[in-house]
């Protein structure tokens, strides 16, 4: 598997670098506001944290927590009403729509074609970040589009239509645009929400080797627990737009503080590869 | 994969553009007066050569001041509705929408309708005359094309389904206004409205009104061509197309306003020829794919071969009788239309 | 590179285009320029709109475009001239034979010129101003004609003999419809006008403006319509006519057959019955001649004239001489079972329906 060509970045820009951080929320908080007469409703409250290349950052909480407002703040799709977000130095709410999303790729979980096209179509539509007013695809981008395809091995369903490919295999189909954007930044919410297991265990291996082979930084928005336990580096824990707690599975991963956020008794025990697995008990 | 070259693109556009040729040709030769192949080709030739003293003033005025220029005409009017209903079916994400279906001609239709009803009471100079129709019909769209866009205005940014409604309501209430000032028409201003609504062909445009046109659509669907790209991801959805770099509100604003000026031309020296603008995109569509890089140009060519044959059929079928344009098209288009509905179903 | 090439190829569309554009002007110019050096002598006139047009002193190959305008040169004796006209041309039977180019409202511009004519004759009222721009384009001379009295179709016939070089003809034929329009006045000094309702169309009920010619054509009738509208063709509403009881209703149809039934199925419409007139089969039926600006309207005036008032007619078998040659056929006798129905009078039957 060979790691993507990356095209160097413009050196007209002033980045403001720290170590190898890449990816920093600081004191980033949002609210919405329905009607100009009404109050604002604050959808998110005053968090920060970091994330390295190569690290799974999972962002956890119950419904209707903010998680997802957070994911779009990171995608730079809103802007913060306080605080700012780094991606490499530069903020990301700031960038021209072409040169973020040449550095953020967001993962959906579906995708609604108005016309339907062909796997390898979908996947080269990563490489439109790349070019400018009418533009034809060169050999470079259908050599990334094809890596793209192999490392999240889907080679076989290139020639495919994407009506006519079942849900885990589009995903896997989503994935491949996303990594032909040679991003450095990789979003995904609530990806495994219409996977079976067999899937889900699939989509997140992957994210983990790929994050590992191409020092992508991953975040994922999930209400999964045993997932989010098993396949992150970091966990944001939130409830009703707080940050509760920061920092790696293990430290998150407290009863009483799940059993809080999750209205559910449960229970945690640590497996031998020294990270948590939560099991839910019922409510009698 | 094997992506869309620039290669592939001119040569299909070159076969494309082969067709139109032999259409033309088939046109000019057919009508309601003979004219002969041989002859017409070397006439032609003469023309191009600067030789047009030679031409038998036989069908020589025939061909050249009749037919061939309502045969370019055709070509434009044509090409300008393919490409504009392409152009609104990406915008709206909306395979049902044609060129029309933000209000655009209706606004037209009511500007052409108080032009014909102050021509009659104005005593105008035959130059005036000849454009008072098509500018009062642009005045109309253009007016509409503005209002629409104020009512699709949401948090200061075009959103789609606003427009879509926006311009539903529009349109709805223009008919409404047209169908009022029909009622209150004489006679000879409620054929012309007739014969306008319809669509028409048959009326010889000043030189300069075509020269316009042309201008107006290479310049707007070259507008819109820089978007080609971006309107592929645009199918997917708005936050998709957001997160692949494209730049949603002003590819919104470029398409509106181009494919509205597009329809704006064609409607106002036309009227409202149907089905061109809806189903030549999806017919293209289904020859060379939904790429727009492929898809604009080949609606463009493809919207004037279909309309060159069916104007031509509408001169030649019914013989002296001039049919209308628009009624040729709705009789061919509407089983066309339900053809494509069953295939999509199936 | 590859950027620029794309984009080249739409202007290149275009200059295609304009090349051609520029040709057919170039074309267009020196079409015309052989048939000027062999231009028979013109004239400039003003017809019927206040245009100014050049015509040819006297044309030779003349096109109508409306039915009215081809039974006016008909009248005119001047068919010769006629090389072509419109599908709809049907009087006198004649004209049918003529060749054809088309409608009235959308004529084929390539017949029309096929004809080499020296002259179009249009009018205002049928044809649009579209096909007139369309023969200014193509340099053919058109005239148009736009009456709407009586009076104005009389002067309109001799302003067209004018032009057609043939002023004695124009002049015979309007002396005697002014002759007879003048018997007719005399006749009818004296006698109040019938109130009548004049219906074009019955769904919806439509009758015809009191600037119109067929308005006129009431009035020299001995009738007045009972309609007050300036539009063209007013739709009535049946209420107000209910209100304004018109003493006879009249049908211009070319069938009296036709006409008859036509009323049999209006009496048996709701509302209707309200009608005195309907009540009373009070009603006439004339020639369709009245709905076209041409000589002939006259003869439908007297056949008017002659329904509404019978007695100034008594002394006098029949009506005056007409220029047409088809009468209106005689009906057959109403059946028994409709007896309540009688038949349109024919002008040699004795009894009225609308004699008061």
């Amino acid at each position: 598997m060979s790691s993507p060509h990356r095209t160097p970045m413009p050196s007209a820009e002033q980045p403001r670098t720290n170590s190898n951080i890449r990816l920093s929320v600081e004191q980033v908080s949002y609210a919405y506001t329905p009607h100009t007469s009404q109050a604002p409703l604050f959808t998110l409250e005053a968090l920060s944290f970091q994330a390295k290349p190569g690290e799974i950052v999972a962002i956890l909480g119950p419904n209707a927590c903010g998680k997802s407002t957070l994911l779009k703040l990171i995608s730079g799709a809103l802007e913060p009403l306080s605080g700012r977000i780094f991606l490499n130095g530069f903020v990301t709410h700031t960038l021209p729509t072409k040169t973020r999303a040449q550095r953020i790729a967001m993962v959906q979980q579906e995708s609604a074609l108005l016309f339907p096209s062909r796997a390898w179509e979908f996947v080269l539509q990563g490489r439109h970040p790349y070019g400018g007013g009418v533009r034809f695809e060169t050999e470079e981008d259908v050599t990334i589009a094809t890596n793209a395809l192999t490392q999240v091995g889907a080679n076989h369903l290139s020639n495919r239509w994407m009506d006519k490919i079942s849900g885990g295999e589009k995903q896997r189909i989503i994935l491949a645009r996303a990594l032909a954007q040679q991003p450095l930044l990789l979003l995904l919410d609530e990806p495994t929400l219409h996977l079976d297991i067999g899937a889900q265990v699939d989509l997140l291996d992957s994210l983990r080797r790929l994050a590992t082979t191409n020092r992508y930084t991953v975040v994922v928005v999930t209400h999964e627990l045993n997932l989010a336990g098993e396949y992150a580096d970091q966990v944001v824990l939130l409830q009703k737009g707080k940050c509760l707690r920061v920092g790696p599975p293990a430290s998150v991963f407290q009863r009483e503080l799940l059993e809080q956020v999750f209205q559910a008794p449960l229970s945690v025990e640590m497996t031998s590869s020294g990270r948590p697995r939560v099991t839910l008990f019922s409510n009698k | 994969m094997r992506p869309l070259t620039l290669t592939r693109l001119l040569l299909r556009c070159t076969m494309l553009l082969g067709v139109l040729f032999v259409v033309v040709v088939i046109a000019l030769k057919l009508g309601a007066v003979q004219v002969s192949l041989y002859g017409l080709g070397r006439d032609l030739v003469r023309v191009l050569l600067g030789h047009s003293s030679g031409i038998s003033t036989d069908y020589g005025m025939i061909v050249m001041d009749i037919r061939l220029p309502r045969i370019l005409l055709g070509i434009v009017v044509g090409a300008s509705l393919s490409v504009a209903g392409a152009s609104f079916q990406a915008l709206l994400r909306n395979p049902l929408a044609d060129p029309y279906v933000l209000g655009v001609s209706s606004g037209a239709a009511v500007g052409a309708i108080l032009a014909l009803i102050a021509e009659n009471d104005l005593a105008l100079s035959p130059e005036m005359a000849g454009v008072i129709t098509p500018l009062g019909a642009f005045l109309g769209a253009a007016i509409t094309i503005a209002a629409v866009y104020l009512l699709g205005l949401r948090d200061g940014q075009i959103d789609s389904s606003t427009l879509l409604l926006g311009g539903i309501i529009t349109a709805s209430f223009l008919s409404a206004v047209i169908i009022f000032l029909m009622s209150t028409l004489g006679g000879s201003n409620l054929r012309g409205t007739v014969f306008w609504l319809m669509g028409d062909l048959s009326t010889p445009q000043p030189r300069s009104l075509l020269y316009l046109l042309s201008f107006g659509f290479l310049v707007a669907a070259g507008a819109i061509y820089t978007t080609a790209a971006d309107l592929n991801l645009l199918l997917a959805g708005e936050k998709e197309a957001m997160h692949l770099g494209v730049d949603v509100p002003r590819v919104r604003i470029v398409v509106y306003l181009a494919a509205s000026i597009l329809t704006g031309l064609a409607v106002s020296v036309s009227g409202t020829i149907g089905y061109v603008g809806l189903l030549v995109p999806h017919l293209m569509r289904l020859i060379f794919g939904s790429d727009h890089r492929m898809l604009l140009p080949a609606s463009a060519i493809g919207g004037a071969i279909v309309l060159v044959i069916a104007d031509t059929l509408a001169r030649t079928v019914a013989a002296p009788s001039d049919l209308s344009v628009g009624a040729v098209t709705a009789l061919v288009g509407a089983p066309f239309f339900i053809y494509l509905l069953r295939r999509r179903n199936a | 590179m590859p950027r620029i090439a794309s984009i080249l190829k739409v202007p290149a569309v275009g200059v295609a285009l304009g090349f051609a554009f520029l040709s057919t002007a170039q074309s267009s110019a020196q079409a015309t320029a052989p048939s000027a050096a062999t231009q028979p002598a013109t004239h400039e006139v003003v017809d019927e709109m206040g245009r100014s047009v050049r015509v040819p002193v006297s044309p030779s190959r003349v096109v109508s475009l409306a039915p009215s305008l081809t039974e006016t040169v008909y009248a005119l004796g001047l068919q010769g001239h006629l090389v072509g006209d419109t599908e709809y041309c049907d009087y006198p039977p004649e004209a049918r034979k003529k060749p054809k180019v088309g409608g009235a409202i959308n004529p084929n511009l390539e017949e029309i010129v096929a004809l080499h004519p020296d002259l179009v004759l249009v009018t205002k009222s049928l044809n649009r101003l579209e096909t007139v721009r369309a023969l200014d384009v193509l340099g053919i001379p058109s005239y148009a004609t736009d009456p709407h009295t009586v009076e104005e179709i009389i002067s309109s016939t001799q302003k067209l003999a004018d032009l057609l070089g043939a002023p004695v003809a124009g002049k015979t034929l309007s002396v005697e419809l002014q002759n007879r329009l003048a018997t007719l006045e005399t006749r009818l000094a004296g006698i109040p006008p019938t109130r009548v309702l004049f219906i074009v169309w019955t769904e919806p009920l439509m009758s015809v403006g009191k600037d119109t010619f067929i308005a006129d054509a009431l009035r020299k009738a001995g009738a007045v319509s009972i309609v007050d509208s300036t539009r063209d063709w007013p739709q009535m509403n049946l209420e107000e006519v209910v209100r304004l009881q018109p003493d006879c209703l009249v049908f211009a149809s070319s069938h009296s057959e036709a006409a008859a039934r036509d009323f049999a199925a209006l009496a048996d419409r709701p509302g209707w019955r309200l009608l005195e007139a309907v009540h009373n089969h009070h009603y006439a039926v004339i020639s369709d001649a009245v709905n076209r600006p041409a000589p002939r309207i006259v003869s439908a005036i007297e056949e008017l004239a002659h329904q509404l008032h019978p007695a100034v007619f008594q002394e006098t078998g029949a009506p005056g001489k007409d220029a047409s040659p088809v009468r209106e056929p005689t009906l057959p006798p109403a059946k028994p079972a409709a007896a309540w129905l009688r038949a349109p009078a024919s002008t040699m039957a004795t009894e009225f329906s609308c004699a008061l």
